[in-house]
This record gives structure tokens, C-alpha cells and sequence, in this order.
């Protein structure tokens, strides 16, 4: 007989057990009913809030739900290239935006109430503290929101109405904040225990992407009970970052549609951009 | 790590795709453990099925603290060594599987060295004292760090190295004395 000169390496590669399909089929049906059988916990989504003492006006209304759409989408993160292999890797998209200390980006939103009202869209500013959100009507800023997570206070500024306001945050709305806007990575594990359908690759400003989708409606608590709900999420295959999220929900005679793009990863932030600007003779509401 | 803890989170909030996606992960690795420990791939089947069910009840309180298949391939062996006890009695070598794996070769003559050597090594495997064979193998199959092995099998880090050194040690004895007749 010949000698068998490397054990270890043939013990290691070679005395594999492969299941075969009726093994596999048979075990894991059996595993699966022992796991619908148990409990598990609920995903607990955020309502992005901010809150009624300062959401009177329509305004602040579309802050609420620009905040609703990038919940939405921003969650979606972690599903690129998931279970389904779709070429941009969920884990390294995960820990690319977890590294991520700043990001800017863009909102163009639509909401069914706010008619003509609307901004044209929003430019957002979000550091691991602090989050600045202004509303643009063509070129010009109709109203900005500060949120400073680390002293809890929240300050919107009207440019239209000339006013503003300054307050704490309470709890609920510290938490649900905190949670939207400092850390995506909070967002993306509470969408990872859904399911997704994966729409495959197209090509955005130029740029090959990988696109994901979610319909589920209960994947979203919003401000009404959410009956439609699609949402999208389109990640570079080069640079494995999101380059287009897209959302549309809809309850209630409520509809809210919008997109997140212009996105710049890892941003440097000057802290100054987070002090809220007042200009002189704008009354306090 | 990340993909373990994102899998378990996952599994906590009832989700069918990550149960899938971990089946599928370590099934091939730990049917292997089971089946060269107990030589047997109906016992092995058993082992599987047994590790996933118990692993499934618990998951609401499990805590990760290493990999998720280094934690299953501990359960593997410890469920194997149950019913080694159990039984009592230790078959020889899984022969059905150098069976099953002489089919993946690519040419006659390397396929009948290659089952012939695996066959070889498998027999002489089910020769081992059962903690060295677990050693053996929860090291080169599961890829096992010593320390883990120690935890495993309830013994100081320096004798886990030592059963790994004896059985690599036996094996080559055995298949070299072979080799001459």
C-alpha cells in the first residue's frame, strides 16, 4: 500500500460528508417546525417623532415624514447582497457605514397633505451627535431643523413664517431620534429580520447598482397604520455605498413618497454647521 | 463575527431566511463531525437534528460568544459523545463514506487511490481512543483552537494539545505500518 504522507491536510479537505437533497430536506423541515413553534421577539420599529409641541405646522409635518422615509430606507442598508448573493456584500456595506462618522445627503419627498406646501427638497447633515436638516424651495432655505442628540435639544427655524423654536427633547423623542439619525447600523438590524425580493442590477448617475425591495407594510411604524408599502434600496457595486433609496407608503388617505441620493460617505462636518442659525427679528413660537 | 451576530439576531426575531441561511452554512461540516465520531450517518443525521432543535428552543436566551459553528460543533461532539456512552459500542470505520467521497474524483486510478487512502484513514480513525479522535477532528474539520477543544472535552489546554499530538501521532503509525505490508 502507498504511505499516506499528509494526514492532517487529507483529514482537513478530503473526509467530507456531503447531505444529500433528501437528508437536507428532511432535517431542515424539521428544524424549521421545531422554530415555528417558538417565540420570538417582535421588530420593534422606531416612529421617527419629533414631537407634536414643536410639529404644528405643516412644515414640521414634512420634517416627520421625510424622517418616516429615510427610516425606511436607511434600515434597508444591511439587506444589500444578503442571503441572496447579489454581488455587493451586506457585511462590508454594514461595516462601511458603521465606519462612516458623517454622511450628507439629499431628500426629495412627497407628501398627499402638504400640497403645495412641500419643498422642492431637503439637503440632510448627520454627525454621530448632531443632525441639521434644511428645506430648499428652489434656491432658497424655507426652514432648517438642528437636533443635538448630546444635550437633547431640538431647534427649528422658519424662514417664511420668521420664526423658530428652541426646546429639550423629552425622552421619547431623544430615543426615537437618536436611533433614526446617529446610528444607521441601529436602523439596519431592525430591518434584517425581513424579508427582501432583489431587483437586480441597473445603472445610476452612471454607476452599476445592485437594487433590493420590501413590501411589506408592516415594516414600517409610521405617524398612520401604513396599508401599501414599497421601498428600494440601490447600493454601487464598486464602491459597495448606497447611492439611491427609494420609498412610497401609503394609509389612511395618507401617501408619502421619497428619494435619499447625492449621498456623501464619511463626511467631514464642521461642528459650526450644527448651530442653529436665527437671524435677527424672528419671533420664538 | 458580524455575519454570526447579525444571523442570530435575525433568528431571534423569528426569521425562516436566517434559519435557512445557517442550516445551510454548517450542515455540510457538522454531518461530517457527527458522522466520522460516531461512524455511523443515520446517528449522524440524529446528532444534526438533535444539535439544530436544542439550539433552536434556547435561542432566545442564547448569548454568542465565539462563532456560531464553533459553537454548534462543540454541541455536535458533546451529543456524540452521549450516545458513544450510551451505546457502548464503537463501530469500525464509516466506510459508506469513503464510499460517497471516492465519487467526487476525476479520473479511475486517482479515484480508486483516493477512496483507498480515505477508506484507510477513516478505519484507522475509528481505531483512535474516542477523545483523541474528537480532538482530531474538531481541530482539522471544524477548525477548533485548542482552548475551545479543552472547554469541550472538560480537560487543561495542555492535554487537549497532547490527545490532537497522540492521535496525529497513532494515525501515522497506523497507516504507515500499513504501508510496507
Amino acid at each position: 500500500m502507498e504511505p499516506i504522507e499528509n494526514i492532517e491536510a487529507i483529514i482537513r479537505k478530503k473526509l467530507h460528508a456531503k447531505a444529500d437533497v433528501t437528508l437536507h430536506d428532511r432535517v431542515l423541515a424539521r428544524v424549521r417546525r421545531a422554530y415555528q413553534h417558538e417565540e420570538h421577539t417582535t421588530s420593534a420599529l422606531c416612529e421617527p417623532a419629533v414631537r407634536r409641541s414643536i410639529m404644528k405646522s405643516p412644515i414640521t409635518k414634512l420634517a416627520v415624514a421625510a424622517a418616516i422615509i429615510a427610516a425606511v430606507v436607511l434600515g434597508l442598508f444591511e439587506f444589500i447582497g444578503g442571503d441572496g448573493g447579489s454581488g455587493v456584500v451586506w457585511a462590508e456595506v454594514a461595516e462601511r457605514l458603521e465606519a462612516s462618522e458623517a454622511v450628507i445627503y439629499r431628500v426629495t419627498l412627497s407628501h398627499s397633505t402638504l400640497g403645495d406646501n412641500a419643498p422642492d427638497y431637503s439637503m440632510s447633515y448627520l454627525s454621530a451627535t448632531r443632525s441639521r436638516q434644511d428645506a430648499y424651495k428652489g434656491a432658497e432655505v424655507t426652514q432648517s431643523i438642528y437636533c443635538d442628540f448630546e444635550n437633547e435639544t431640538v431647534a427649528w427655524v422658519g424662514h417664511e413664517m420668521k420664526r423658530y423654536s428652541q426646546q429639550a427633547m423629552d425622552e421619547q423623542t431623544r430615543r426615537e431620534q437618536h436611533g433614526a439619525w446617529s446610528n444607521p447600523t441601529k436602523w439596519v438590524q431592525e430591518f434584517l429580520s425581513r424579508d427582501y425580493t432583489e431587483l437586480g442590477q441597473k445603472t445610476i448617475d452612471d454607476e452599476l447598482c445592485d437594487g433590493i425591495e420590501i413590501t411589506d407594510p408592516t415594516f414600517v411604524t409610521a405617524t398612520f397604520a401604513v396599508e401599501t408599502l414599497v421601498a428600494r434600496v440601490w447600493v454601487s457595486v464598486e464602491t459597495g455605498y448606497p447611492v439611491l433609496l427609494e420609498g412610497d407608503m401609503s394609509g389612511g388617505g395618507i401617501r408619502i413618497s421619497g428619494t435619499l441620493d447625492q449621498f456623501q460617505w464619511d463626511a467631514e462636518l464642521d461642528e459650526s454647521l450644527f448651530e442653529p442659525e436665527i437671524p435677527e427679528g424672528y419671533e420664538e413660537t | 463575527m458580524l455575519d454570526d451576530r447579525i444571523l442570530l439576531w435575525r433568528l431571534k426575531r423569528g426569521s425562516p431566511r436566517a434559519l435557512r441561511r445557517l442550516y445551510g452554512k454548517v450542515e455540510a461540516d457538522l454531518l461530517t463531525l457527527a458522522t466520522n465520531l460516531l461512524g455511523r450517518s443515520d446517528r449522524a443525521e440524529d446528532v444534526l437534528q438533535d444539535v439544530f432543535i436544542r439550539f433552536i428552543e434556547s435561542i432566545e436566551t442564547f448569548e454568542l460568544t465565539g462563532s456560531l459553528k464553533g459553537y454548534l460543533a462543540k454541541c455536535v461532539a458533546n451529543r456524540s459523545r452521549d450516545l458513544m456512552r450510551r451505546d457502548r459500542s464503537r463501530p469500525t470505520g464509516p466506510l459508506e463514506l469513503a464510499e460517497r467521497l471516492a465519487a467526487q474524483q476525476p479520473g479511475p486510478l486517482q479515484r480508486a487511490m483516493a477512496s483507498e487512502q480515505r477508506q484507510r484513514l477513516s478505519e484507522a480513525l475509528g481505531r483512535l481512543p474516542y477523545e483523541q479522535q474528537e480532538a482530531v477532528l474538531l481541530h482539522l474539520q471544524t477548525g477548533l483552537k485548542f482552548r475551545e477543544i479543552a472547554e469541550v472535552q472538560d480537560i487543561s489546554l495542555k492535554t487537549a494539545e497532547s490527545r490532537y499530538r497522540y492521535g496525529i501521532d497513532k494515525l501515522r503509525s497506523m497507516l504507515n505500518g500499513q504501508a510496507d505490508k
